[in-house]
């Protein structure tokens, strides 16, 4: 009886150990499609990426929060496309997180040629009424997963090179926004680790864009809080998440490293970074003061 | 007395920058993480000036940091006059080569712990405005230098913050100040590599860390936003601030490369 169980432990080992050796048989079919990883994928601009991304054929792995979104995502995805989703609920604020994933994708040897880091937190609340806790989260969901996630699938980018990392910051990240203090902040940090990056990945084949939009009408939130801030010029400088998704990937593709979409976030991108900081934030403040004032 | 907080005080510029607010009648509170170190700091400043100087070993990188201090500082009952955020981490090990442990303490001590500590604490410095903000930045703020990469994003960071937080208080008596200074040689580590990647110009734009101390100081009480020390890396600095960032990095990564 006892060298019954012993022998049958074995071969349960065994076979777990096959199934690690062999990632086909978890993945549908023998599928050898590129896959894209997007982080913070299940809804707003990460899933334009992700629907973006999937119309190019390539598989998906989405990451966010929710599995309720996640699933949705999937079962819409799944269905217009001809692509195979995988799904994993992580808080990408969590120290373990981005070592977790990329054990994940390493174990199951997913061919990954595209990683999107999406997952971001920002909204209306300022600095100055932001509890720690609220702080603290924004600077490890928008700096530190972006800058974690990067560096522990980087030897899976590398083995499946060439290979595309898009980090999504903001027109926040150019200039210094003091209604929007710490999400500017750690945008500006997106910002100069994707130049940083771009230039240390350059010789082994792995291209790193940086997404920069103006307002994207993802949340209702977000549509009123730009009617208030920047007025006519802000509704007109606004985008839809699928346009957003769309000349993103287009972009990554094309290598271009700072992507700002719509001509008139361009434009404005580019005055931005030529005029004197100390001007830039004031003419800020004053667009934020007058919102507070309404 | 009115009172002066530095965040990374023992050693270092922040070290310095106690030094020329001591000079100036403040009494000085000091916060890092070497008990020893702090020590050392207290006694040197006692024994030059004339004023009381507190310490708190603590490491600023953990979450209950910024709570322990501000507890501590209610305790004592200072009248806070100026916070200055000097605590950072740098180093020659670029992101690449840097563990995913490395890059998390460099992002919680370079940006977390001052953007919490100064909100933590700053219901005390509005009771005793005019009050001061100095945060410790760098050059390497101004454009991303691929061979430091987590460490110039960081501190770009902090730049931001600091035009955004000057912004905001503007109507509180509170200033807000950004000390972005060049190379400073507070360690012969960082001689030895700034030589290395700068060569005869890093030479030319290390500025000696009392004066950075004391131009810090000086300014900071002038309310001025932006402090650079050393005619030669404000002028790099000017520079640095009208390219596009895409060509600096360029010029940095094939600098460092050599």
């Amino acid at each position: 009886m006892k060298k019954l169980i012993i022998l049958f432990l074995i071969g349960v080992k065994g076979m777990t150990a096959f199934a690690q050796e062999n990632p086909e048989h978890l993945m549908p079919g023998g599928d050898t499609k590129p896959y894209a990883l997007v982080a913070g994928g299940s809804k707003g601009i990460g899933y334009g990426i992700a629907e973006a991304l999937a119309k190019r054929g390539y598989n998906l792995i989405l990451i966010a929060r929710h599995l309720d979104t996640l699933q949705k995502a999937k079962r819409i995805l799944e269905s217009s496309y001809p692509v195979h989703v995988e799904i994993l609920t992580y808080d990408l604020s969590f120290q373990e997180s981005a070592g977790e994933i990329a054990d994940w994708c390493i174990k199951r040897n997913i061919p990954l040629k595209v990683l999107c880091n999406v997952a971001g937190f920002g909204g209306s609340r300022d600095y100055l009424s932001l509890s720690l806790d609220s702080l603290r989260y924004m600077v490890r969901l928008n700096v530190e997963s972006c800058m974690a996630l990067s560096l522990t699938l980087l030897p899976l980018l590398e083995k499946n090179a060439p290979s595309y990392i898009l980090n999504v910051a903001s027109m926040a990240g150019f200039a210094p926004i003091p209604i929007k203090n710490l999400y500017s902040a750690t945008k500006s940090a997106v910002v100069f680790f994707s130049y940083s990056l771009a230039y240390q990945l350059q010789e082994k084949n792995i291209s790193v864009s940086c997404l920069c939009p103006g307002p994207v009408f993802t949340k209702p939130e977000i549509v009123k809080d730009t009617k208030e801030k920047l007025g006519w010029f802000g509704m007109k400088m606004a985008l839809s998440p699928a346009k957003v998704g769309e000349v993103a990937v287009k972009k990554t593709f094309e290598r271009k490293m700072i992507i700002v979409p719509g001509t008139l976030a361009k434009i404005s991108s580019v005055v931005i970074r030529i005029l004197p900081r100390r001007w830039v934030v004031n003419l800020y403040g004053r667009a934020g003061d007058k919102s507070r004032n309404k | 007395m009115n009172w002066a907080l530095i965040a990374g005080g023992s050693r270092g510029i922040g070290y310095h920058i106690a030094e020329a607010l001591a000079g100036r009648k403040y009494n000085i509170a000091l916060v890092a993480r070497d008990g020893k170190d702090l020590l050392t700091a207290k006694h040197a400043i006692e024994k030059a000036f004339p004023v009381q100087v507190e310490i708190s070993s603590c490491d600023l990188s953990l979450p209950d940091a910024a709570a322990q201090i501000a507890g501590w500082c209610r305790e004592k009952a200072f009248n806070l006059k100026v916070l200055c955020n000097a605590a950072g981490r740098g180093g020659s090990k670029d992101y690449l080569s840097l563990p995913v442990a490395g890059l998390r303490n460099m992002v919680r001590l370079n940006i977390e712990s001052a953007v919490e500590l100064t909100l933590i604490l700053l219901p005390l410095l509005e009771e005793n405005a005019p009050a001061y903000v100095l945060n410790v930045g760098s050059i390497a703020g101004f454009a991303p230098i691929p061979t430091k990469n987590i460490y110039s994003a960081s501190k770009a960071a902090l730049l931001f913050f600091s035009y955004s937080l000057r912004y905001q208080l503007r109507d509180r008596k509170i200033s807000v100040s950004c000390l972005c200074p060049g190379p400073v040689f507070t360690k012969p580590s960082i001689e030895a590599e700034t030589l290395k990647q700068l060569g005869w110009l890093g030479r030319q734009m290390a500025v000696d860390p009392a004066q950075v101390g004391e131009t810090a100081v000086r300014n900071m009480l002038k309310g001025k936003m932006l402090i650079v020390p050393g005619m030669l890396s404000t002028g790099i600095s000017c520079i640095l601030r009208l390219l596009p960032a895409g060509l600096l990095a360029r010029i940095f990564y094939q600098s460092g490369k050599q």
